[in-house]
């Protein structure tokens, strides 16, 4: 097989250059031949995790926890020429479902909302001639004709008496009939009042009483309390997730800003301080810090008494998507140059600059007054008493707000005043140029 | 004209319609391998998707409160099951929320059946989403039907599936085609006219004003039976070859002494810079960006090993999860071509690989048999390459004089080749001769420029181990030259004829196989006017292949290989 030989050739051991003649045994061969290299990533492993405990206090686990690759914005070879295309087809059929849907559950809901007016009445009556009061407000069914219960089929007499549901009048037995205690019938009418506190000077020592009702009214009133109920109810891991999720879209603004503070920076731009930056994403560590507790809460939260498995499996999952978040997006921010790289990409780009300007050398003039004029905010009364352009007035106020955000921590703030700044010094220089373009006119004029 | 972004966008729309909260995502079986081969599941994770559940088991009794503060998206197919499953769900509601979507056509009887079990009012949106189908690469797609054919015919459900399949990607990437097939094959006239029939009748849905229509192409695979049978020697088709890919998912837990972590791997071009450069590189190229692979690793591992100072430590904790993940990334595919190489030495693949190309590009009928009787000779060889290469052979010269095929049966029953490989040999010539061929099985180039060497140069294309061109890329030609015979592929129904179409879905029944798409792959690149969308029943090696084969003619009466049955007994 000598002609494969070339391709051999690439299993080389970058250490002593030895070919092992296949990657496997290239692995192999470095763990065994070079494991004292091994043995120093290993301690720096070691080292690392404690050092990351300190710095984010996260376990090595998490760190260690095999993810499947997340996410990368790859530029495939295979799809460059793809344009993109217009999202796929879709249907909805909602409407049409509503529709079917409302037609059926219609009538159960003004059923309910009909018996939950009737509960309201009921309860707010007071305690003499009750009986006729509740068959004033709900017309009770002519017992006369009714020789067995509706519901269980046996036949009324003197042992089993006719009794009528408060709520919609019907017949039934005693065996039958369900009994609605008054103070459930008291939250289910005005479930946010009695949440807390049940409200004690309505029920007017009948705390003990409850309404005789049948089935149907029963498991129609019983179902919309269960709504309630649970409308009603915030899970603690609901609210921690909410608030997770809050920092989360808060960090995403602040790595977002991180981000351009970092483009600016390395690009030389004297747009964002090196120190705004550095605090920027010390925040933005504390936040991951923030982040990483509450979701370490939620995995930690006891299980429901009656609760699925999933729960835990949510817990579990919702902890692991907190942690690759914080490993993927946020510790890999690009770390900051120092003050000396940073001096150096200054120098390097002021050179390009310079040599730009002496390409165009028509502007230097220009730049030059937007830049001499009381850069510093502090000499704001001392430029705006020097400048009668009220253009640069405007400019010198805006240059203080900016000072003033940046002691505030204000960044965002920074860069639109910044910006503000910028479409100033353009109108200004434009007002310059027509001034000098009326001044030559002018001259034109005179000369002709 | 993408695949996988049309998938994605879809995702997208499924968890971002439903607001922020907690989420769960319901699927059936095959929707979940849809979702699967764009998405993994911390990708998922990431757009609050926390928590999978398959519909089937939904059905089990739910102790326990519901879980009211998470929202379920379902993403099911329309089948009568899922239905059913979903109507159960409905009426016992574990969830808050309920966002339902269908992968395909749904009849409003379904939607109604739905609506009357919703007594809690817990479904907030009903859509059809057009993802009916596995998006493999940008412009390649499988139904993933195992054994579609029986008998020759289409199995009935099979026929179902691919006519939604097709139907889907069709509406995902919103074309409304003119649709014409092979016209020796009924089953690709079948499948193409039940597609039109269906275009038909859903014309407000497939009404996309377009002024350029594309072409739907439906070919059967039996015109092409040799490019299955070829070993393949760029990444992604090799490693389907030797090792089978499976939704993206390549199981190597039977190589001796692997660790558990990369006993089932993933490769997907859309996670996995490395998978997505050399996916269309050959066997050589890969051993060098391997190299340069490991190389970058030791680098960076280098890198991380001096540390002195505090600055150094912060660097390195701001580099580690990079490097982390490099490192999985680079045992993955250290492993996966240490062992495409073992097998290629272990087996002379190369050897085998030359033969199988000489006899589907040259004429020379005496060489070709000799050195197959050489091949046979050598105890290296697996058994299965050989009788793929002699079913090659007898493909290639079943009409020659001096045609030797039952000697080298002989030979390899002389081997102890057990009979049930050998009958393989029947199988495909019964398959390949139950379409009257209206195409030239081998495209023999006359002056075919011989290239010993392997790997010249970096291109690859000229190797002697990649002269075999597949018939898809010729029919192409043709389509690009407007010269695609009229009556050898008509068109379905009435239809205005359009001789240039700029946007082609090809659709092969009985399966593609990744040589194709590597074609298909150069011809979008070559012709940057045209756009090739590649789909089939299923994504072929050789295995599947022949097991789909024998499926297809195990009943069937043996018309054309009667001198070969004396020699085997099956």
């Amino acid at each position: 097989m000598a002609e494969a030989n070339t391709f051999r050739e690439g299993f080389l051991c970058p250490v002593c250059h030895k070919d092992l003649r296949s990657p496997q045994k290239l692995i192999t061969h470095f763990q065994d031949s070079h494991s004292e290299e091994q043995d120093i990533l290993k301690s720096i492993k070691e080292f690392y995790g404690k050092a990351k405990k300190k710095i984010l206090k996260l376990e090595e686990q998490d760190l260690d926890i095999r993810s499947e690759p997340i996410q990368e914005k790859l530029t495939l070879d295979y799809d460059e020429f793809w344009k993109p295309q217009p999202s796929g087809s879709s249907r909805s059929h909602i409407d049409f479902f509503r529709a079917i849907r409302r037609r059926r559950l219609d009538h159960q809901t003004a059923e309910t909302n009909k018996l939950i007016i009737r509960l309201d009445r009921l309860l707010r009556l007071d305690g003499t001639a009750r009986k006729q009061q509740e068959q004033f407000l709900v017309a009770w069914i002519d017992g006369t004709t009714v020789s067995r219960c509706p519901s269980c089929a046996s036949s009324f007499n003197i042992a089993r008496r006719q009794h009528h549901c408060r709520l919609c009048g019907s017949i039934m037995c005693n065996d039958c009939s369900v009994f609605l205690p008054f103070d459930r019938a008291h939250s289910i009418v005005a479930p946010v009042q009695n949440l807390g506190i049940s409200s004690k000077e309505g029920l007017k020592g009948r705390n003990n009483d409850s309404f005789r009702i049948c089935s149907h009214c029963a498991s129609m009133v019983e179902h919309r309390r269960m709504i309630q109920a649970e409308q009603m109810m915030q899970p603690i891991i609901s609210q921690l997730y909410a608030h997770l999720q809050n920092l989360k879209s808060n960090i995403q603004s602040e790595v977002d800003l991180y981000e351009k503070m970092y483009r600016s920076l390395t690009d030389g731009e004297s747009t964002f301080k090196l120190q705004d930056a550095q605090t920027l994403k010390a925040s933005i560590g504390a936040k991951a810090e923030t982040i990483d507790t509450i979701s370490k809460k939620i995995a930690s939260l006891p299980e429901d008494e009656s609760s699925v498995i999933k729960i835990e499996a949510l817990q579990n999952s919702i902890r692991r998507a907190t942690s690759n978040y914080i490993k993927d997006y946020l510790l890999t921010l690009p770390p900051l140059p120092s003050v000396q790289e940073l001096a150096a990409i200054k120098r390097y780009r002021s050179l390009r600059y310079s040599e730009e300007e002496e390409q165009n050398s028509d502007k230097i003039e220009i730049k030059r007054v937007t830049v001499t004029t009381g850069w510093s905010p502090s000499s704001l009364e001392k430029s705006v008493q020097s400048e009668g352009d009220p253009l640069i007035d405007q400019m010198n106020i805006v240059r203080n707000y900016i000072a003033q955000a940046k002691e505030a921590q204000r960044f965002e703030e920074v860069v639109s005043l910044e910006e503000n700044l910028r479409l100033l010094k353009e109108a200004y220089r434009q007002s310059q140029l027509t001034k000098i373009d009326e001044k030559s006119e002018s001259k034109l004029q005179k000369n002709s | 004209m993408n695949v996988i972004a049309a998938v994605k966008a879809y995702v997208t729309k499924i968890t971002e319609e439903s607001e922020p909260g907690m989420k769960v995502l319901m699927m059936d079986k095959e929707t979940t391998s849809i979702i699967s081969m764009v998405y993994s599941q911390s990708e998922i994770q990431q757009k609050e998707v926390y928590l999978l559940e398959r519909i089937s088991d939904s059905q089990t009794p739910n102790s326990g409160t519901p879980l009211r503060y998470l929202k379920c998206l379902v993403f099911v197919r329309p089948t009568t099951e899922n239905i059913k499953s979903l109507c159960y769900e409905l009426t016992r509601p574990k969830y808050g929320a309920y966002y339902i979507y269908f992968s395909n056509i749904i009849a409003k009887a379904d939607i109604k059946l739905l609506a009357e079990h919703d007594e809690q009012e817990v479904v907030k949106e009903v859509q059809e989403l057009y993802m009916d189908y596995l998006a493999v690469n940008p412009y390649l797609f499988s139904i993933g039907l195992i054994n579609p054919i029986k008998d020759l015919s289409w199995d009935s459900d099979a026929l179902q599936r691919s006519v939604s399949g097709v139907l889907s990607v069709l509406l995902s990437l919103k074309k409304c085609p003119l649709i014409r097939y092979q016209a020796n094959s009924s089953l690709c006239n079948k499948l193409g006219s039940k597609i039109n029939d269906i275009i038909n009748k859903e014309s407000t849905l497939f009404a996309f004003g377009q002024s350029s229509q594309a072409l739907l192409l439906i070919l059967d695979r039996r015109d092409d039976p040799i490019t299955p049978l070829l070993n393949q020697w760029t990444y992604q088709a090799m490693v389907h070859e030797l090792l089978t890919i499976n939704n993206n998912r390549v199981n190597l837990s039977k190589i001796p002494g692997i660790p558990k972590e990369l006993s089932e791997v993933v490769l997907s071009a859309e996670q996995d810079a490395f998978y997505a450069k050399n996916i269309f590189l050959n066997y050589g190229e890969i051993g060098q960006n391997i190299k340069q692979l490991m190389d970058d690793f030791q680098l960076k591992a280098k890198s991380h090993q001096k540390i002195e100072s505090i600055a150094d430590m912060k660097n390195f904790v701001d580099a580690y999860p990079q490097f982390k993940k490099l490192s999985g990334n680079v045992s993955k595919h250290v492993t996966v071509v240490g062992e495409l190489s073992s097998m290629v030495n272990k087996y002379h693949l190369l050897d085998v690989s030359e033969i199988e190309q000489e006899i589907t590009s040259q004429n020379d009928h005496s060489g070709h048999l000799q050195n197959i009787k050489k091949l046979i000779e050598n105890e290296k060889v697996r058994p299965l390459d050989l009788v793929k290469l002699v079913i090659l052979y007898t493909l290639r010269y079943q009409n020659h004089a001096n045609n030797e095929t039952t000697h080298l049966i002989e030979m390899l029953k002389k081997r102890n080749i057990p009979d049930h490989l050998l009958v393989n040999i029947i199988y495909v010539s019964e398959y390949s001769s139950s379409i009257s061929s209206q195409n030239d099985l081998y495209n023999v180039q006359d002056a075919v420029k011989i290239t010993k060497r392997f790997f010249k140069g970096l291109s690859g294309v000229d190797n002697v181990y990649t002269q075999h061109k597949p018939l898809l890329q010729e029919i192409l030609e043709e389509i690009v030259k407007g010269k695609l015979k009229e009556n050898l592929y008509p068109c379905v129904g009435v239809n205005t004829f359009n001789n240039r179409p700029q946007e082609i879905i090809v659709f092969m029944v009985g399966g593609v196989t990744y040589e194709e798409s590597l074609a298909v792959h150069y011809f979008n690149k070559n012709h940057p006017s045209f756009k090739i969308l590649l789909g089939g029943t299923s994504i072929h090696n050789s295995n599947t292949f022949l097991e789909e084969v024998k499926n297809a003619v195990f009943n069937i009466p043996k018309k054309h290989s009667r001198k070969l049955i004396r020699h085997i007994n099956h």
